[in-house]
């Protein structure tokens, strides 16, 4: 965080001309590539800005002769983006709740309440991270269809609570909690669940908020699981599988498109830009899990 | 749910001869606690696991287990038999081997010259992190057009504009591996730059200045400090990589059905074709198994390196 730190040069040597120049030439190789991470959304953008004849032009321009604003209108209907935003925040929100909820229950357990058997569990759970969820996802929609969970947002809710990652987390963190709060709440007579509610859950806030926004990221990313769940209703489908599916069915208009895709990509980019501080705080926590 | 607890626990746990009895009913609560985790493992972890060995010796029934009947081998046998299988699994080689030479040192030496900066560091880390948030299926949906054949494709125009010839980025079998990777390594690797630039942070300093007064230039620095100090954590993040790469999946499904020819048939692409779009559930838990096998092997040598690495 600090700016004035040096690394390789010191800061003697970055004011030498050669050290300017060598510090100007890094910055303008980290605006290059800055530029190409930028285009692919840049080119969304402004494509969608464009009449289809424009779109289809040989020679290479940014920018429309005109930006057309309304097609942006036009792809909000088109794909009806109110309502595939309005499924993937619900399915994300209802997945997260679950998620949270199952991992920081059994987390308080195998920390706090000594279950037999607990490091069996621990794990048991852990092992599930040894293989990543695609390479079973046959037999994990076989076991959905068997139970009558395609279809249905409960299918997803449902699956959403295994994240092993999740409460080896909060299991880490509870552990690292000073254990006379606990004591001396059970000498008050507090039972298990009040602890959680009224010590655990307040306790917990800061590591809740980071996994929380990383794990609302990463659940409105998924898509493999919830196209293959929600295949049967269009009308349920979140933002990624709807796009996917509009994109195979039927001849979109490129502008269109890419105007929807622009929109489509909006909100995650918001979040990460207000939220970055958090974000990259989460990912550091799955840096250090090994 | 809620059981009162006695005030005497607290005083009983502190001796230890009352500690070894089993308190039955704390050992309940633990458990209910514990119960909609190993409710959701069983269901959608535990068991899938399990089933996929079941159903790859068997012809599968998606609704009636007991209608599924035991065939042995077979599902192997039409695995190893099938071209598919060798071309998928040369794929994910050839994916590994070309991802090491594009993408894997793209986070390190940008982590690198971002750490050089003494001011808008932030700033690069934010913008380079952006194609990570976004879905990745939206993300190839707009590289799609990107790299389109047709007139209005923005990386022809640009090789044009520049003196080339138009290329089919997807539809050349030399260019298409490359052309997938750039999406990955564009979605990716600003992720995986801040884990580097978390391991700088804690390089010290004095190793610069010590270096400094020897004479060492600035390049030597790099190469006798900044790399080996980068090696262990390079070595973690390589086995994170190959083991993405071997999950290969939504960019043959957007971009190219696994062509041209079948350059870009991946294991994952292939076990869902076998399952989902022919229905033959057996044939692809049996590549799933296989799949568990070599993912599963990876994991536990990335455990057994990040463990050494820790030491």
């Amino acid at each position: 965080m600090d700016a004035s730190v040096r690394a390789v040069l010191s800061d003697l040597e970055v004011k030498t001309p050669r050290g300017r120049l060598t510090y100007i030439l890094i910055t303008l190789v980290l605006l290059l590539l800055a530029v190409f991470v930028v285009v692919p959304f840049i080119y969304a953008f402004t494509s969608g800005l464009k009449t289809s004849r424009e779109v289809f032009s040989a020679t290479f321009q940014l920018f429309p002769a005109v930006a057309n604003w309304d097609n942006y209108g036009q792809a909000w209907d088109y794909f009806n983006l109110p309502r595939l935003f309005l499924n993937t925040t619900f399915l994300v929100i209802g997945g997260l709740f679950v998620q949270l909820t199952v991992s920081m229950l059994a987390a308080y357990s195998l920390s706090k309440l000594k279950p037999i058997g607990g490091r069996f569990l621990l794990i048991g759970f852990l092992t599930t991270l040894m293989i990543p969820g695609i390479a079973y996802i046959i037999p994990l929609y076989v076991t959905a269809a068997r139970l009558g969970l395609l279809g249905s947002y409960w299918g997803l809710w449902l699956s959403y609570g295994v994240n092993a990652f999740m409460i080896f987390i909060f299991k880490n963190f509870f552990d690292g909690l000073p254990p006379e709060i606990f004591d001396s709440a059970r000498v008050d007579g507090a039972s298990a669940l009040q602890i959680f509610w009224s010590i655990v859950l307040p306790l917990s806030r800061p590591i809740l908020i980071v996994l929380s926004i990383l794990t609302f990221v990463n659940l409105w990313k998924d898509f493999l699981w919830p196209y293959l769940v929600l295949l049967g209703e269009p009308d349920l489908q979140p933002i990624s599988v709807a796009l996917f599916v509009v994109e195979q069915r039927s001849a979109t208009p490129p502008n269109i498109q890419m105007a929807g895709y622009f929109m489509a990509m909006l909100p995650p980019l918001l979040i990460a830009i207000v939220l970055q501080r958090y974000m990259q705080r989460g990912l550091s926590l799955g840096a250090v899990k090994g | 749910m809620t059981l009162p607890l006695r005030k005497e626990r607290t005083v009983a746990a502190e001796m230890p001869h009352y500690r070894s009895q089993i308190r039955w009913r704390e050992q309940l609560v633990a458990y209910l606690f514990l119960l909609p985790a190993i409710a959701a493992f069983t269901v959608f972890a535990w068991w899938p696991i399990l089933n996929s060995i079941v159903m790859s010796f068997q012809q599968v029934d998606l609704m009636d287990a007991g209608a599924s009947t035991w065939i042995g081998f077979r599902n192997f046998e039409r695995m190893f038999a099938d071209p598919t299988f060798v071309a998928s699994w040369r794929n994910s080689f050839e994916f590994a081997g070309l991802s090491i030479l594009i993408g894997f040192f793209v986070p390190v030496f940008v982590s690198i010259l971002v750490n050089e900066m003494r001011a808008a560091k932030s700033f690069f880390r934010i913008v380079y992190f952006l194609p990570s948030v976004i879905p990745p299926l939206i993300g190839i949906l707009v590289w799609q057009l990107i790299y389109s054949p047709q007139p209005g494709g923005l990386l022809n125009q640009v090789v044009i504009g520049l003196g080339g010839t138009r290329a089919g980025w997807l539809q050349d079998v030399s260019l298409v591996k490359p052309s997938i990777l750039v999406i990955m390594t564009w979605g990716g690797f600003g992720a995986t730059m801040l884990i580097y630039l978390a391991a700088l942070q804690d390089l010290p300093i004095e190793l610069y200045e010590a270096a400094e007064i020897d004479g060492a230039r600035p390049w030597d620095r790099i190469r006798f400090i900044t790399l080996p100090y980068l090696r262990p954590t390079m070595l973690v993040l390589l086995i994170v990589q190959v083991l993405g790469i071997v999950q290969i999946f939504m960019e043959p499904l957007v971009l190219t059905e696994g062509g041209p020819g079948q350059a870009t048939m991946t294991p994952v692409f292939t076990l869902y074709r076998k399952g989902f779009l022919n229905g033959d559930y057996g044939l692809a838990a049996a590549w799933s198994v296989l799949l568990m096998i070599v993912l599963g092997a990876l994991s536990l040598v990335y455990l057994r390196v990040t463990r050494a690495t820790q030491q």
